[in-house]
């Protein structure tokens, strides 16, 4: 016990101490906190610029632009003559989107026959073709309804029964856990845990390649062991900060009671620490664990199935990726955060990264146990 | 390589000594080939189906009608959404919820078919998790495109039923469809969306952080940099021959995903190939560049490698491919201006599912040019004073 407590005291230490260690495990957590979210802070796609090609120019096309640039999706930045012009534009990227409004639209919509209009919008970034579809179909279902509910007023028809024969079985679709689908609050809770998870990687395989990672006198076990609680100690912090301030400061909403975030963020931290000492083991050098790294974050983040359905991942990618901590802890920990998912729903994911807990630190106390064998050598 | 150019220094001297370089140090080989591969092969296995199909959703059917059973069919039968489950309250759809294994829960409420047939406008609700904002609006869009069918299915019965002249019950349903065209990607793939854009993206971090390390290993002491500028015959030589062996190797590797890309996966290369080699170099120049310049100004090299990484690591989300740039804050849209990636993927875009038009995608190319022009001249500046600090060092003993 008192070489765990020498080992932990040793390595927490260290943490401070050596420059490139604190500059990950403090300084990046530290910028990534404000860094990180810039892109996504405004939440919402507001605004999407596009162009009418008004053909019919009648009084009902006229309002249908007019309430379309009324929307917060949709703005309407130019009006053009016919569509090769427009397509230039969207060619340009001064457009994302074209709405023709053919020619004879109110007189078909005032006589109740379909009155038609198309939409060219920009599918390649698909936000964008999806605030641009989603808004133009509203203004139209609304705006048509109302043309439509008029019209069978004036021929005589109960006014409620007009509305019901217009859609007699509607559709409420009700948006959960993020109802305004504001991009922040989906991508950061997510991407979060994916920061701890690099910071603490590389952290801990710079610790163990910098000269002094070797405890002479102390056992394998109490080795890793005592350099475990030290990372978990620092991480404690970090968890704290990245899973419970920064959600609050960009007022992104956790259901989840603290308790149960930090019950699952507890194997999530160990088996980081786990891999990144074997990382250490594996790599001797703190520059290759450097460079190793450094790329492998963009990949992580889409295994994860968060961002990608994990229905739509092969299954054998699937099956590796659940190697890589952040796979398992990014589901669990959005579940239990975001969503308030007690944690019986989580019972399978949690025994997973205490598995990869087993896992990792059996290794590292092996690998460990190698190392002590052979002599010290002069590190390089 | 031979004795013959050993003996006389210059461009083609470092050239092949950085080549012999990878060859006898395979973790700088792998670092700049194998490496980039892998992970570029693991993101296309992830997103190799294109398309996200059959997501499971769960029904809560209260009503147990011809009217309901008809719904779950329809729902069932779009290819967004698979109804994978039955459940029996609203408790255990939440649960099902919560427990990740359905993205969205449609409830048909009890006397669904006889209010319809009333005309009393019953609603049919769909609850669904935005929290994971792809999967949960493209169950609701599964959802949401199957209801109306079935609505549709009904109206004209029920309004001759009513006993309505017939000119009232002709009419559609949505008296202004809205005939949507996905334009440049027409079947929403996730391929030409998001992959397309991952793998350069992927490859920029590997280019910047290894050109800190590459040119690191050679300026880690003013004693090994003034060997290299003697073997290059001068400073200017030896960075070019440092630089460009990288080029070639790193144009291999976007050249090869992207066989893989255009060729297996069939993305369109509607655009000028020309162009498109074009912005390649030049990405993969400034990046050099920009690694480059970072080991010139940060010692020790893990400095170099750690400030490369902070800054290429996050840039994904300010390259504005999910989020587009023009919604974003004044800070990231700026920073976004300054990362090659940015104008690479936009020239990229234009140049193969869009087909822009050369005359109109020339701004993400000068913009490219501009960066790898400043960053140059950015190298030039440190190296003449690294030069000066030289003179000035053998001046004074």
């Amino acid at each position: 016990m008192s070489g765990v407590l020498a080992v932990f005291r040793g390595e927490f230490r260290r943490i401070f101490a050596l420059k490139p260690v604190f500059a990950t495990l403090v300084l990046a957590v530290a910028i990534y906190a404000v860094f990180y979210p810039q892109p996504y802070l405004n939440e919402a796609l507001r605004d999407v610029p596009i162009a009418v090609v008004d053909a019919d120019n009648t009084l009902s096309s006229r309002e249908m632009a007019r309430r379309i640039d009324a929307t917060p999706d949709i703005a309407v930045a130019l009006v053009l003559p016919d569509l090769p012009s427009a397509e230039r534009e969207v060619q340009a990227r001064s457009i994302h989107g074209i709405l023709v409004i053919p020619r004879e639209f109110e007189r078909d919509l005032l006589h109740g026959r379909s009155a038609p209009v198309a939409l060219y919008a920009d599918a390649g970034y698909f936000l964008m073709y999806q605030r641009l579809s989603g808004g133009v179909t509203a203004v139209a279902r609304t705006f048509g309804a109302e043309v439509e509910a008029t019209r069978l007023v004036a021929l005589g028809v109960d006014p409620a029964l007009a509305l019901a024969a217009g859609d007699p079985m509607p559709l409420t679709a009700v948006a959960l856990f993020n109802p305004q689908g504001g991009y922040a609050t989906y991508v950061l809770p997510a991407a979060l845990v994916l920061i701890l998870q690099q910071t603490l990687l590389i952290g801990v395989g710079l610790l163990g390649t910098l000269p002094g990672a070797r405890v002479a006198e102390a056992s394998p076990v109490a080795t890793v062991l005592g350099k475990l609680l030290a990372y978990l100690t620092l991480e404690t912090a970090a968890v704290l900060l990245y899973l419970v301030v920064l959600p609050f400061s960009y007022g992104i909403p956790r259901l989840g009671p603290l308790w149960a975030i930090l019950f699952v963020a507890l194997p999530f931290v160990l088996a980081v620490a786990g891999l990144g000492l074997v990382v250490a083991a594996v790599f001797h050098r703190p520059l290759v664990v450097q460079l190793v790294f450094a790329a492998v974050g963009l990949p992580f983040f889409f295994l994860a199935g968060f961002a990608w359905p994990t229905e739509s991942i092969p299954g054998a990618v699937h099956w590796i990726a659940q190697l890589v901590p952040s796979t398992t802890a990014i589901d669990a920990l959005v579940r239990v955060s975001q969503l308030g998912a007690p944690l019986p729903l989580v019972r399978d994911q949690i025994l997973v990264l205490w598995g990869l807990v087993a896992f990792y630190g059996t290794l590292a106390v092996l690998l460990e146990a190698r190392r002590a064998e052979r002599p010290i050598l002069a590190s390089p | 390589m031979t004795p013959r150019r050993a003996l006389h220094p210059g461009f083609w001297l470092v050239f092949w000594r950085e080549l012999g370089w990878l060859r006898r140090r395979p973790f700088l080989l792998v670092l700049t080939t194998a490496s980039p591969l892998g992970l570029m092969a693991l993101l296309t296995a992830v997103f190799s189906a294109g398309l996200a199909t059959r997501l499971p959703i769960a029904v809560l059917d209260l009503d147990g009608s011809e009217l309901s059973r008809t719904v779950i069919r329809t729902v069932d039968a779009t290819p967004d959404v698979a109804v994978s489950q039955r459940v029996s309250d609203l408790g255990e759809g939440r649960a099902l919820i919560l427990s990740g294994r359905i993205h969205g829960l449609l409830l048909l409420p009890a006397n669904l078919e006889r209010d319809v047939t009333a005309g009393r406008r019953p609603e049919v609700v769909f609850f669904y998790n935005t929290q994971r904002l792809t999967a949960g609006n493209l169950a609701l869009r599964g959802v949401s495109n199957a209801v109306p069918n079935v609505a549709a299915g009904i109206r004209i019965s029920l309004r001759t039923a009513q006993g309505q002249p017939s000119e009232v019950a002709q009419p559609d349903l949505t008296p202004i469809p809205v005939q949507t065209h996905a334009l440049f990607n027409p079947t929403l793939n996730y391929v030409h969306f998001l992959l397309a854009a991952l793998l350069p993206s992927v490859l920029q971090v590997v280019v910047v952080t290894a050109a800190a390390y590459s040119v690191g290993l050679d300026v880690e002491t003013p004693h090994r940099l003034h060997s290299l500028r003697r073997l290059g015959g001068g400073l200017w030589p030896a960075v070019a021959g440092k630089t460009l062996p990288y080029t070639l190797l790193f144009l291999m590797v976007l050249g090869l995903s992207d066989t893989v890309l255009f060729g297996v996966l069939g993305m369109p290369l509607r655009g000028d190939r020309g162009l498109l080699l074009l912005a390649a170099l030049l990405f993969i120049l400034a990046c050099q560049f920009l690694g480059t310049l970072l080991a010139l100004v940060l010692r020790p090299m893990g400095s170099a490698v750690s400030i490369a990484t902070l800054l290429t690591a996050p840039a994904f989300g300010f390259m504005g491919i999910g989020f587009p740039r023009i919604g974003m804050s004044a800070f990231a849209h700026g920073w976004g201006a300054i990362l090659p990636g940015t104008w690479f993927l936009t020239a990229r875009i234009d140049q193969t599912i869009r087909g822009t038009p050369p005359a109109l995608s020339a701004r993400p190319l000068l913009i490219l040019l501009a960066i790898a022009v400043g960053l140059a001249a950015l190298l030039a500046l440190r190296l003449e004073s690294l030069r000066a600090e030289r003179v000035l060092h053998e001046a004074t003993p």
